[in-house]
């Protein structure tokens, strides 16, 4: 057992090990976690959109602000060195056509941006703003993410 | 001695009858036409139903088109293969470079026996084993929707397949084993669209010939119906479609057809690969052809 004092410190290495090994802060892991938030906050809305749930301007406008949230940040998570590894589903494209990606990304924006500012009230008229969102979605998975195996 | 050799010869001859016989391309005659005016516009349905465009539309600088360029048939993918590379031809209605100048009974036969104008077979990688299953009247339509389109110049060269692959003729025997309008699955329901969405997934949207595993010689396994395969193109898996697989078995069948019209999952990630285009070629389809489909998916064996 050691020392009392010599607790804390310890604890904080192999805290500082376990981040190390599990790197929550490493950009692929990170971009992944916000990938998967993006998908959660989507479901609330797939399930209006395909009628299995009342409509519900709140919980649209929630799922836009984690997306505007996500979309601030994504761009920012693909340093070099991060292209493979850690089972990434990023495409090569990214670092091949960077414009390109950012490109998408930005449309992906604008559309969010659009949809929170329209404020829909309504299923009719969420469709038609929600629609572009989704389809930025996967403008970009189609260009700059690696097909599922 | 020249008696050996007579009979030889002769065995020989009677052998090479019996297999230009066997391996001889089998067509309809305009007797087996019905009565039917083509409507276009039916067959624009027909056309997106069986994913005409995701092979036949040219791809743009390189990529698969997109739009209104999807309406561009004149070929030129490549399939790279197992087998070897097939390369995808002009279907535009082009007089010369496309199939402008095809009769009726020329496409019909094309698209459900495979034979040629010319009277040769094609390879199954032109999905005709499903398409045999559609009803004539909707070929017939697809032509006339076809004939819509604009004529695209230029053309594909010859598929670059591997000896035994490369002769033509064998695809005569293949085709005795292979090719049947039968339905696949026998269905317990006759709910009106479980039978729509078999007709849809069965014959024009030739669904199993990506998901179903096929035996050494490239027939479609029966027994393991949408069961999943390894990807034609590459590496990886086509997914299993069935109850029983893992990918679909928690879909409601509302799932599977939101996912049929919008491309997301029910975890709304994205579909990919070659599903990308056959989806969106789903999306053109009614909302009701695509619940069919979902039903069908839900009714069928679950394979594990």
């Amino acid at each position: 057992m050691p020392d009392n004092k010599y607790r804390f410190p310890l604890f904080l290495a192999a805290l500082a090990l376990a981040s190390s090994v599990f790197a929550d802060d490493d950009p692929r892991h990170e971009r992944h976690e916000l990938m998967e938030s993006v998908g959660e906050a989507a479901k609330p809305v797939g399930e209006m959109l395909k009628g299995e749930a009342e409509f519900d301007a709140d919980t649209l406008l929630q799922s836009l602000n984690v997306w505007k949230d996500v979309g601030g940040q994504f761009g920012g998570l693909f340093p070099e060195g991060s292209e493979t590894g850690m089972g990434t589903e990023a495409a090569p494209a990214i670092w091949e056509d960077r414009a390109g990606f950012e490109k998408a990304l930005a449309k992906w924006q604008a559309a969010v941006d659009g949809a929170i500012e329209a404020g829909p009230d309504s299923l009719e008229a969420a469709k038609p703003v929600i629609g572009p969102v989704f389809e930025a979605c996967k403008g970009c998975h189609d260009n700059y993410r690696i097909a599922e195996e | 001695m020249l008696r050996i050799v007579r009979a030889s010869a002769l065995l020989i001859g009677a052998l090479v009858l019996v297999s230009w016989w066997l391996t001889r391309p089998q067509a309809l005659t305009a007797d087996d036409l019905p009565q039917h005016e083509p409507d276009s516009v039916a067959g624009q349905a027909v056309f997106w139903a069986g994913g005409c465009a995701s092979c036949h539309a040219s791809p743009v600088e390189g990529k698969r088109a997109k739009g209104e360029a999807k309406l561009r048939l004149g070929g030129g993918a490549e399939l790279d293969t197992g087998y070897g590379v097939f390369r995808v031809p002009n279907i535009s209605p082009h007089e010369t470079a496309g199939i402008g100048g095809w009769s009726m009974l020329e496409f019909v036969n094309a698209m459900q026996r495979g034979v040629s104008p010319r009277g040769r077979h094609y390879y199954p990688s032109f999905p005709y084993t499903s398409y045999a299953r559609m009803k004539i009247e909707d070929v017939m339509d697809l032509k006339a929707f076809l004939d819509t389109l604009p004529a695209v110049e230029g053309g594909a060269g010859d598929h670059g397949l591997a000896f035994p692959w490369n002769i033509r003729r064998g695809i005569g025997l293949w085709k005795r084993r292979y090719l049947t309008q039968q339905n696949i699955v026998e269905l317990d329901s006759v709910e009106p669209a479980v039978r729509r969405g078999q007709a849809l997934v069965e014959g024009a949207g030739h669904c199993g010939e990506c998901h179903t595993p096929r035996d050494r010689f490239g027939g479609m396994l029966a027994d393991r119906w949408l069961g999943g395969a390894p990807n034609p193109e590459g590496r990886g898996r086509v997914p299993n479609i069935t109850p029983g697989g893992k990918n679909l078995a928690d879909w409601s069948q509302s799932d599977i057809s939101f996912y049929l019209e919008s491309g997301f999952t029910p975890d709304f990630d994205t579909a990919g690969g070659s599903m990308v285009a056959v989806q969106e070629n789903m999306a053109q389809l009614t909302k009701s052809d695509r619940d069919a489909i979902a039903a069908y998916l839900k009714s069928i064996p679950a394979i594990e």
